[in-house]
């Protein structure tokens, strides 16, 4: 699904299109340099590696030297990537020699971090305060659950299990391009909001992030310091409780959203707050890149077409539904079908058979997942016809006529109808024609014509 | 051999199908002469036997007229046509042992009879102990693929040119080391024989054109062999009738006459032929010695095992059930039950075949030679050759062609590019001369060193990482240092070359260097793998490669000394291992002369 | 050559397993002090780090008496409470490094060797456990990292660990693990020139070494995928000498058994190596001078 990869690491553009004087103020602050790091694009890390202590510039022609024929395009676009978020600034002098320097702001806190190492955006808080704090696994069972209540209400507001304090408005913003919803009509997924469920968790993620930053403004909020502030706190130690206090009022609201998104855990101590970050926060600087990490599959697809997915979320169940006939739900076994009908109803939908497939693949339980092909081909192969089925006829409605009472009739019916561009069959022999129904009014008025 | 030479009458031919002139052949112990009947012919032949390098002849059996064909040394042969395969394969025997015998003289190549006979006379003193590789003998087809290889591999031929036209090695010896570029092609060849066809060929039909009541039947050799194999009275009858009794055709056309009644599947029209003619009904009934065989194999089943309570296991005579052939079911009548053949009878009978082989190796071209030669192989087929024939089914069962070749092929030794050690050797000598100072340097005692390595790591934890851990101005030099270093080796060489010495100097010197190097690679491999010297013949070798290194050795001081000056060093350094390799080969060389000598004095009578 | 295994993975992320040459008779008489180089590399580690969360590091010491693990970024704690002056990696490292040199320095008074023969540092033992290392983590699992292997040397070659680091080598090659060498010692290392070029790694001897970082991050830092697309130093020729078995001396022309290709500098009667009995040429004289027959009789 290239498509949907695009959505979702443009992240990364929203963050380079940002004015000058705000991504330069992002810079100061070293953990969005670092993140920023990570987020380059291979060729780009080194290129900012090797320029790490230099501080004159650096002409173009001597960084070419190093790259091969077949990289220039990779070269190409790691420098254009570190030009738009200003990390390099090209200069060209009077003899037209181009020539990079790097950003010194950006240089100096990355400096930093080599020799000094990490200081944590804020220090956790001291264990005798903090109580019940969740064990890592008790986290993460959290996080997915928040997430995944998130994505149901998301995709359905009445299937949610409890309501979030995410606000309508909110959430309008988050289906905006996901839902279609007509008058007095239950809302439907669009051809997107499909592909959005059967993306990755974090690319879903960075999905709404990314709508969550693009509509701060609307809420009054600096979208670079819910920037600053987002990746900054996926440099804090997943588990640890972190006290509210140091968080500004606005950070603070922030916070509460996230909570709903699974992203940190809100906890209430006796006189203090705390919010503890999950998994997927910290996971926040590491999807920007390609995501290496990879969840757990749980799909077994067999070559009878049958599938078995070993999941007790609700969420997986309503992401098969889209392709498949769900036949049993267990305690933590769905069981379901891929027949053609549910296929043609994903078809429908706009999902297409790569994408189908794709995700059956992505999430093929362990077990099958180290088999090669993950999903059988018979399946796939299947999946794939099933689709060109669909594009094999094409519909037109149309008219069809005969009984002429004479050649010349017939004739010039066909004459007329092609005029018109509406002649899709003859038959002259037998004097039959078929033209399409557009037309059919006009053929209609020459044929009355004709007989008087 | 019997006698010293053979006479025996035969055309002289240039061609295979060509009239030939007729004459008499005579071959001594080292001479072809050939006398045409009629004198002024000019078709005589004088030639020695160490100027044929092979020989090939017609066999026996094929349509062929008995040839034997003599392939010249100096390209072109003779063919000589005999009366027949007797005097042919008289000839062809006397031809084999007389050119083995001839094999140093053989080994003389072309126009240079000179070194031929040196050569002779350096092996005449131990003839008997001697053996000379066969080079003659090898076939045409490895011939071609060594000139083929010789023309695909152009420093090959350089090497060939100058080392066997140079009468330094011999051919054989020159592609002896190369044994492996020889055999590239026969590890290919399949090694499966031609089987029995699987076809059915009992189910033969026949072709009507529809307008009269004729039929037609298409018989090849291969059909009739196969009628042969498949139906053993059939064979009988041919041998007996054919062509005493009868013709072949009509044999043929009675025997598809019984054909064409069985596929009617008219048993009482088949009974009344039968009946009428005592020759058709030989085809008609039961092959008595399938009959035969097939009770024996019963009575060697098991006697445990009860036959008659599976016969109506097979379904056979329910409805929808049995098997259909042409369309029909087949039912078993039990009136005229001899006349009718079961298909399930020709089915086994056909798998019998098959799986037993093509057990004749003859040309089929004449059904009676094929008839005689299956009756022989039948005779010969007893029990021994029965459990012989299992074990090959067994055997081959296993596909051979599609096993893995059963000699593992040997991953020969890689150096990658030999160029490569040129470029070490002037590595070593830049360091060789550094290499003293810091042997000197390196005296600190055991407890000083660990105490000032630990002093550094107590250091680097109390203050920390130097910051900057790089000054910006070394940072820049080392980058501009590394970024010169690329475009340097990028641009000059080109992407794929290495930088080397060899390519720094002139280039008629490189490749003369690099021809050299390659010369003395090759004669060093002969040199070394003729030791210990057991024979003359080895002996002889040596010194004869000897002798051409020691040419090559004064053409490198040349080289050493037509390069410019600036370049003489780099040259003396590729140049010292070829000498040092040469010398160390001389120094062998002269070392065992020495023993040699020493040796022959002691033991008067040994050989040189 | 093998390439780097670009299409099995994703990205850029590296498994880099770096050895550490803690020879103390080089370090004596090295012109760079072994806490500026210390200092060098290790912001190389923190650079490596912090171009990939999930690019992970090892480092192994190379001593003269023993090798050892000293840092798996993998295994270390999360960064707690330090100091602030040095990077939760260095304090860590540097004090494994303190203890393993006291190991090393009590197992140099055990044997009581005489310090030149132990001038050069046991490569072939932490060529080996890198490989090992490797090894684990290509059967751990389904995703792995690109592996990658750095030696940062300083000693001479050892030519007694010929046989065991060339084993390495091919052992390397085989599993597609380049192995990068950056030589700091004033002569150039054979062994890791050959390290380098069979197994399509970088072989570089910096000039400068107070620029040290600015090599490792320039051309080691390198990662696998953008390999492909880049233009490294190439070394300008490879020292392809080979030490002979019997006296460990790297030499030029020698003996070599047909059967195991063991190396030899004299003529043997017996492979030393498979037990391959060589042949006398001709009969029993025994003389000195009746040196060469290459083929084995058996």
């Amino acid at each position: 699904m290239p498509e949907v990869k695009i959505i979702a690491k443009n992240f990364m553009d929203m963050v380079a299109s940002l004015p000058a004087m705000k991504l330069d103020k992002l810079y100061d602050n070293a953990f969005i340099c670092e993140a920023i790091l990570r987020s380059l694009p291979p060729l780009a890390k080194k290129y900012v590696l090797q320029m790490l202590y230099i501080d004159s510039p650096i002409t173009a022609k001597s960084m070419e030297v190093w790259v091969l024929p077949d990289g220039s395009s990779k070269h190409r676009v790691a420098i254009d990537r570190l030009i738009q978020l200003r990390v390099f600034s090209e200069t060209v002098d009077r003899r037209k020699e181009t020539t990079y320097k790097i950003n010194p702001t950006f240089q100096t806190n990355l400096q930093k971090l080599l020799t000094h190492g990490e200081v944590l955006p804020r220090e956790p808080m001291p264990s005798n305060i903090t109580v019940r704090l969740p064990s890592v696994e008790d986290l993460d069972v959290y996080a997915i659950g928040q997430w995944e209540c998130f994505l149901l209400q998301l995709i359905s507001s009445a299937q949610a299990e409890r309501p979030s304090n995410i606000s309508s408005s909110m959430m309008k913003v988050f289906q905006r391009g996901l839902l279609s919803q007509r008058d007095k009509e239950a809302p439907r997924l669009t051809e997107s909001g499909f592909q959005f469920l059967l993306m990755d968790t974090n690319a879903q993620l960075w999905y709404i992030i990314r709508e969550y930053i693009s509509n701060s403004e609307e809420r009054g909020v600096d979208p670079a310091d819910l920037i600053s502030f987002l990746l900054e706190l996926s440099f804090h130690v997943t588990g640890e409780a972190y006290n509210s206090n140091t968080l500004t009022e606005v950070q603070r609201n922030t916070i509460k959203d996230l909570t709903d998104l699974g992203l940190v855990k809100l906890q209430q101590g006796r006189k203090e707050s705390w919010f503890i970050p999950t998994k997927l926060a910290t996971n926040l600087s590491v999807s920007l890149t390609d995501s290496s990490s990879r969840k757990q599959g749980f799909v077994v697809v067999e070559t009878n077409f049958r599938l078995y997915a070993y999941s007790t979320s609700k969420l997986h169940c309503e992401i098969l539904r889209l392709f498949s006939r769900v036949e049993y739900q267990l305690p933590n076994l769905i069981v379901g079908a891929i027949t053609k009908e549910s296929l043609y109803n994903a078809f429908e939908n706009g999902i297409t058979a790569d994408q189908i497939i794709s995700f059956l693949q992505q999430n093929a339980h362990p077990r099958v997942a180290e088999r090669i092909p993950t999903v059988p081909e018979n399946v796939t192969d299947q999946i794939r016809l099933w689709e060109s089925d669909l594009n094999r006829v094409e519909m037109t409605p149309a008219h069809y006529y005969d009984e002429f009472p004479s050649r010349e009739i017939f004739e010039a019916a066909c004459d007329h109808a092609r005029e018109w561009n509406g002649l899709l069959w003859e038959d002259s022999k037998r004097m039959r024609l078929v033209v399409k129904a557009e037309i059919h009014i006009h053929m209609r008025d020459h044929l009355r014509g004709q007989k008087q | 051999m019997a006698s010293g030479h053979v006479i025996k009458r035969a055309k002289y031919k240039t061609s295979p199908k060509g009239a030939g002139t007729p004459g008499v052949l005579k071959m001594t112990e080292n001479k072809i002469m050939f006398k045409p009947n009629d004198p002024t012919s000019a078709s005589k032949i004088d030639v020695e036997f160490r100027s044929i390098k092979g020989y090939k002849n017609t066999k026996e059996g094929s349509n062929n007229p008995p040839l034997l064909n003599l392939s010249l040394e100096q390209g072109g042969s003779y063919i000589f046509e005999f009366e027949n395969f007797l005097d042919l394969q008289v000839c062809r025997e006397f031809v084999g042992n007389a050119l083995t015998k001839s094999g140093d003289a053989a080994k003389a190549k072309s126009g240079d009879t000179a070194k031929a006979k040196s050569g002779e006379a350096v092996a005449t003193s131990d003839r008997s102990t001697v053996t000379y590789p066969d080079e003659q003998l090898i076939s045409s087809a490895e011939m071609e693929l060594r000139i083929k290889l010789l023309r695909e591999n152009s420093e090959l031929q350089n090497l060939h040119k100058k080392f066997v036209l140079g009468n330094i090695l011999t051919e054989s010896e020159f592609w002896a080391t190369r044994k492996k570029l020889l055999d590239g092609d026969s590890g290919t060849k399949s090694k499966q024989r031609v089987g029995f066809k699987s076809s059915m060929i009992l189910d033969i039909k026949p072709m009507t054109d529809g307008r009269t009541n004729k039929v037609t039947f298409n018989l090849t050799p291969e059909i009739k062999y196969q009628i042969f194999a498949l139906k053993p009275a059939v064979h009988r009858a041919f041998l007996n009738h054919v062509p005493n009794k009868m013709t072949e055709k009509d044999f043929w056309t009675k025997y598809f006459r019984a054909e064409y009644l069985h596929s009617t599947k008219n048993a009482v029209a088949a009974a009344a032929e039968a009946a009428e003619d005592e020759e058709l009904a030989i085809f008609l009934k039961d092959d008595d010695i399938l009959a035969n065989a097939a009770r024996q194999k019963i009575r060697r089943v098991d006697p445990t095992l009860d036959m008659e309570a599976d016969q109506g296991d097979d379904y056979m005579h329910l409805p929808d059930h049995g098997i259909f052939r042409d369309g029909s079911k087949e039912i078993t009548d039990s009136q005229h039950e001899q006349f009718k053949r079961t298909f399930l009878q020709d089915l086994n009978r056909q798998g019998e075949v098959v799986l037993e082989g093509r057990t004749i190796d003859v040309e089929l071209e004449d059904p009676r030679t094929v008839a005689e030669a299956l009756a022989q192989s039948r005779q010969e087929s007893d029990e021994n050759a029965k459990q012989e024939r299992l074990d090959r089914i067994s055997r081959m069962t296993e596909m051979e062609d599609l096993q893995a070749p059963h000699d593992h092929p040997l991953a020969p030794l890689c150096i990658k590019d030999p160029r490569d050690y040129f470029d070490s050797q002037l590595l070593k000598i830049s360091d060789d001369t550094r290499a003293g100072s810091e042997q000197l340097r390196c005296s600190l005692s055991s407890e000083e060193a660990y105490g000032s390595l630990r002093g550094s790591i107590s250091e680097i934890k109390a203050m920390g990482l130097s910051d900057p851990v790089v000054r910006p101005e070394v940072a820049v030099m080392v980058l501009n240092g590394l970024t010169q270093n690329i475009s340097s080796t990028k641009f000059q060489l080109g992407k794929n070359a290495q930088e080397s010495i060899l390519n720094s100097l002139p280039n008629t010197t490189k490749e003369e260097l690099l021809h050299h190097w390659i010369s003395i690679q090759e004669l060093l491999r002969h040199f070394w793998s003729s030791y210990p010297i057991t024979t003359s013949y080895l002996y002889a070798k040596v010194s004869r490669v000897k002798d051409a290194m020691s040419k090559i050795y004064p053409q490198l001081e040349e080289i050493k000394e037509s390069v410019p000056s600036d370049l003489r060093q780099q040259v003396f350094l590729l140049v010292r291992p070829m000498h040092q390799a040469l010398d160390a080969a001389f120094q062998h060389y002269e070392a065992d002369l020495q023993k040699r000598s020493a040796k022959s004095g002691e033991k008067p009578n040994g050989y040189v | 050559m093998p390439s780097a295994p670009t299409k099995l993975y994703a990205d850029d992320v590296s498994l880099l397993v770096v050895l550490l040459d803690t020879n103390p008779f080089f370090w004596s008489t090295s012109s760079l002090p072994f806490s500026k180089f210390l200092s060098h590399v290790l912001s190389f580690l923190n650079s490596i780090l912090l171009l990939n969360q999930i690019n992970q590091i090892v480092v192994i010491a190379t001593g003269c008496n023993s090798c050892d693990y000293i840092y798996d970024s993998s295994l270390s704690t999360n960064p707690g409470i330090e100091n602030g002056k040095l990077p939760a990696l260095c304090s860590e490292l540097l004090k494994k490094l303190e203890d393993f040199v006291t190991r090393d320095e009590q197992l140099n008074k055990q044997h009581s060797l005489p310090p030149t023969t132990t001038s050069s540092s046991l490569l072939s033992g932490s060529l080996s456990m890198a490989l090992c290392y490797i090894q684990r983590v290509f059967r751990s699992g389904p995703l792995r990292p690109h592996p990658r292997i750095l030696c940062v040397q300083g000693s001479s070659d050892g030519p007694e660990q010929y046989v065991a680091i060339m084993n390495s080598i091919f052992s390397a090659q085989r599993s597609m693990v380049p192995i990068d060498s950056c030589y700091i010692g004033s002569n150039n290392s054979a062994f890791l020139q050959q390290a380098s070029y069979i197994t399509g790694g970088v072989y570089q001897k910096p000039q400068q070494l107070d620029g040290l970082f600015q090599y490792l991050s320039t051309v080691f830092a390198t990662d696998l995928h953008s390999r492909a697309f880049l233009q490294l130093p190439k070394s300008v020729g490879v020292d392809f000498r080979a030490s002979c078995f019997c006296h460990k001396k790297t030499i030029d022309m020698g003996y070599i058994c047909s059967v195991c290709l063991s190396i030899f500098c004299k003529h043997h009667k017996k492979c030393s190596t498979c037990g391959s009995v060589f042949g006398q040429a001709q009969s029993d004289v025994a003389s000195a001078s009746n040196l060469k027959r290459k083929t084995p009789e058996t």
